[in-house]
């Protein structure tokens, strides 16, 4: 595996001129000098514990600068620095024949940094965990079998399919035209479901999304999970750990512990863009404001096993909800009634109810049966249109994975 | 006094390694994990005693008095300082400095007529900041920097923070996104930002202005510290309390598996055993050393730099005693923080004891 330093190397600037390190003097001169001792470290001999120490310094002071303030006013450049520490140690990692272990851990330092920090080198984190995933697979051809019988282990349980009442149920279109759904949906916000919009997606088709894909594609890498039944929870908490391991304790529930975990609300696709080619944007966003601009697109995954809740709340932009693999059970209720959905009072959950929906209690809450909502089982292959800022409470029936996209 | 340092020595701030590129001399050179005397300051030949220790993240500034001849000044090791002068670059100008603050970006010295802010980074002729103290009073007296008098100073623009008078500010204590404010009647506020409940009133809510930590009302407080996302006050009597977030468990590597992150957002008392007065307290970014009237060091938190001086690279959760001090019988009067470090002053009467000590037994043999 010598031979994984030198493809490294080839997708590194050639030598150390050529290899910029550019900051604002937001970071100060003794973090850039520290920079430039581990750039040097990179293409001389260095001892690898050394060159692990100096990219552990960047890390932990960029580290300390990125838990300072709030995230939103955390300067980009320290986020690079902290991509930066993530490069060096990675190559750290693989510089010497590295073991399964010391690969694996490269690409979870490669995911803290993207997850973490923001681009650096053309998104350089992208092109090294290619390799050192291309690296792993090499030595698994013979493990594939074995993930087959696992999928069959999920599908024996039945979901507790709530009864949807039809006049309750929430409208369903097929395919409907531009004008027509701007007309009679987007314009009036009246949420619906589209049905054969995403037929086409890869991720329905000839990369059927399923365990063992996930797995082939993503298994070691780091993702952000959410433990705790929801979000309003006080034991509520935000763990990071591979897909692997989140398959196995959340949805396969190998430690038998029953913990409730939810890959919910992530920016998958931005990180493992393998799994960005499985969706395409839906047309409809285009009737927004900036015509579809992709970058103004927020795409999240929501990929958990039967039994995840999110809360009723509700958000600030227009949701395609996507429901690619399994199903959910959707509530809808209109911003107008928003008067008997009694939201939190805090600056931080204003935005979500205090309702346990399915179990709400009267005594405290008395107007919430007052308020009229509709309903639905979201199926593989449907597109729930939420509109801006409607209510709406989820809770996914059994293995699930849906994809949602905010545009405005 | 005599001082010793250990933890973060990256850049020499500590005390001048042998680098190699080999791992061992490497960690050696970078992490000191066990306390290391600083080299004396050596002007002709007189030896000037370290009054004062203020450390940033990769300096250490210093300041020598000679007693004999009231002169002081201040030195700079640590990054951009002459590595091989005995203890880093003697700054220009500092002579008759009484008072010393650092940053990663300032050096703010205070004179009996003066106060200036320079620019660690930028070679400059003239201080950033600066102000004149009244010839006559002496309205410094009784303050230590960051305060100076009517308000404080940080280290970016404005650098200047005013202060209402009337809270008779007496010791003030920066964070990374909070300060801890000790007044004369011994009343401790907070403000800043408070996301790891650093600022001790119960929530995670920010302050924009001083607030008083109720939950030590009726206590009167001795002294305050502060790390960067964490608090510390010791009360008169030397008993101690802090209101704290979990500066140790910061790491995102997952080593452990279950890490619960835990927020102390009210202000705790901190268990020392065996049961001790406590004389000073520092924070660094993410641990904290006390001294005892004993003369006892005790640390815990974030020890990965071998900040902790346990001569290890383990953190810890609980005060331990470092029992270098406590093994040689070594007095320990003071203790500063830097962001990664720790320094320790030491009695130098008590050291006598141990030379006195040591000849004795080298009589007998």
């Amino acid at each position: 595996m010598a031979s994984l330093w030198r493809k490294i190397l080839s997708i590194l600037p050639g030598n150390e001129e050529q290899f910029l390190l550019q900051f604002s003097d937001r970071v100060e001169s003794s973090v850039q000098e520290m920079l430039k001792v581990c750039r040097q470290q990179l293409y001389a001999d260095t001892s690898s514990t050394c060159r692990m120490l100096h990219a552990q310094i960047v890390l932990d002071v960029s580290w300390e600068r990125l838990n300072t303030g709030t995230w939103r006013h955390v300067d980009k450049d320290w986020r690079r620095v902290y991509a930066y520490g993530c490069l060096f140690k990675a190559a750290a990692l693989c510089r010497e024949d590295p073991t399964e272990e010391k690969i694996l851990q490269a690409v979870r330092t490669c995911d803290m940094g993207l997850l973490m920090g923001a681009a650096i080198m053309d998104n350089i984190l992208h092109v090294v965990v290619k390799l050192l995933q291309s690296e792993i697979r090499r030595s698994h051809k013979a493990e594939e079998r074995e993930e087959e019988h696992e999928a069959k282990r999920i599908k024996i349980e039945s979901p507790n399919v709530p009864v949807i009442q039809d006049e309750r149920a929430v409208l369903r279109i097929k395919c409907p035209s531009l004008e027509s759904f701007n007309t009679g949906y987007l314009r009036p916000l009246k949420p619906v479901i589209l049905e054969g919009i995403i037929e086409h997606w890869p991720a329905l088709n000839h990369h059927a999304w399923s365990i063992e894909y996930l797995r082939s594609v993503a298994g070691c890498r780091t993702v952000p999970v959410e433990v705790g039944s929801r979000y309003t929870d006080e034991n509520w908490s935000q763990t990071l750990i591979t897909f692997n391991e989140f398959i196995d304790r959340y949805i396969l529930n190998k430690d038998g512990d029953n913990a409730s975990g939810y890959l919910a609300q992530h920016q998958l696709f931005d990180q493992i863009p393998e799994l960005k080619e499985d969706i395409v944007l839906p047309d409809y966003c285009c009737l927004g404001d900036d015509e579809g601009d992709e970058d103004n697109i927020t795409v999240n995954a929501w990929f958990g096993p039967a039994g995840t809740v999110s809360p009723l709340h509700q958000d600030p932009q227009q949701n395609f909800l996507a429901q690619v693999v399994g199903s959910k059970y959707i509530r809808l209720y209109s911003p107008e009634d928003t008067d008997k959905l009694y939201p939190h009072q805090s600056p931080l959950l204003h935005n979500t109810s205090q309702v346990d929906v399915e179990n709400p209690d009267l005594q405290r809450f008395p107007e919430f049966t007052k308020a009229p909502y509709r309903e639905c089982v979201l199926q593989r292959g449907d597109v729930l249109f939420i509109p801006v800022q409607h209510w709406h409470y989820v809770r996914s029936l059994e293995l699930s994975f849906s994809v949602s996209f905010w545009w405005s | 006094m005599r001082w010793f340092g250990f933890g973060f020595n990256a850049f020499a701030q500590i005390c001048d390694v042998d680098k190699s590129d080999e791992g061992e001399s490497c960690a050696a050179a970078v992490k000191v994990s066990s306390p290391t005397e600083l080299s004396e300051h050596v002007d002709g030949n007189r030896r000037w005693k370290t009054s004062q220790i203020t450390a940033s993240w990769s300096r250490r500034a210093a300041l020598h008095g000679d007693g004999e001849l009231r002169d002081s000044c201040v030195c700079v090791a640590g990054f951009g300082s002459d590595v091989s002068s005995c203890c880093g670059t003697c700054v220009a100008h500092s002579y008759g400095c009484v008072n010393v603050f650092i940053s990663e970006t300032h050096l703010t010295l205070a004179f009996p007529h003066k106060i200036e802010t320079w620019d660690l980074q930028k070679k400059e002729e003239t201080p950033s900041w600066s102000m004149d103290l009244e010839a006559q009073s002496d309205c410094f007296a009784g303050l230590t920097l960051p305060l100076v008098p009517g308000g404080y100073i940080q280290s970016n623009p404005p650098f200047y923070r005013p202060l209402s008078a009337h809270m008779g500010a007496k010791r003030l204590a920066l964070g990374a996104e909070h300060a801890v404010l000790l007044t004369a009647s011994g009343a401790v506020y907070t403000w800043g930002l408070g996301s790891h409940g650093q600022l001790g009133h119960g929530g995670l809510t920010p302050e924009e202005k001083p607030k008083p930590v109720e939950a030590l009302w009726g206590m009167i407080m001795g002294s305050v510290s502060a790390g960067g996302w964490h608090s510390v006050c010791v009360s008169e009597d030397c008993s101690k309390q802090t209101g704290a977030s979990s500066p140790e468990d910061p790491q995102e590597e997952g080593k452990q598996e279950d890490v619960f992150i835990s927020i102390q957002a009210f202000p705790a008392l901190v268990d020392v055993t065996p049961l001790c007065e406590i004389r000073t307290v520092s924070c660094g970014s993410r641990h904290t050393a006390a001294a005892t009237t004993a003369g006892d060091l005790y640390t815990w938190g974030w020890g990965e730099y071998g900040q902790l001086g346990h001569q290890t690279f383990s953190s810890s959760d609980e005060p331990q005693r470092v029992e270098f001090f406590a093994a040689e019988q070594i007095y320990v009067v003071d203790v500063v923080c830097g962001n990664w470090n720790t320094f320790v002053a030491i009695n130098e009467e008590i050291d006598l004891r141990i030379e006195n000590k040591h000849r004795l037994e080298h009589l007998e043999i």
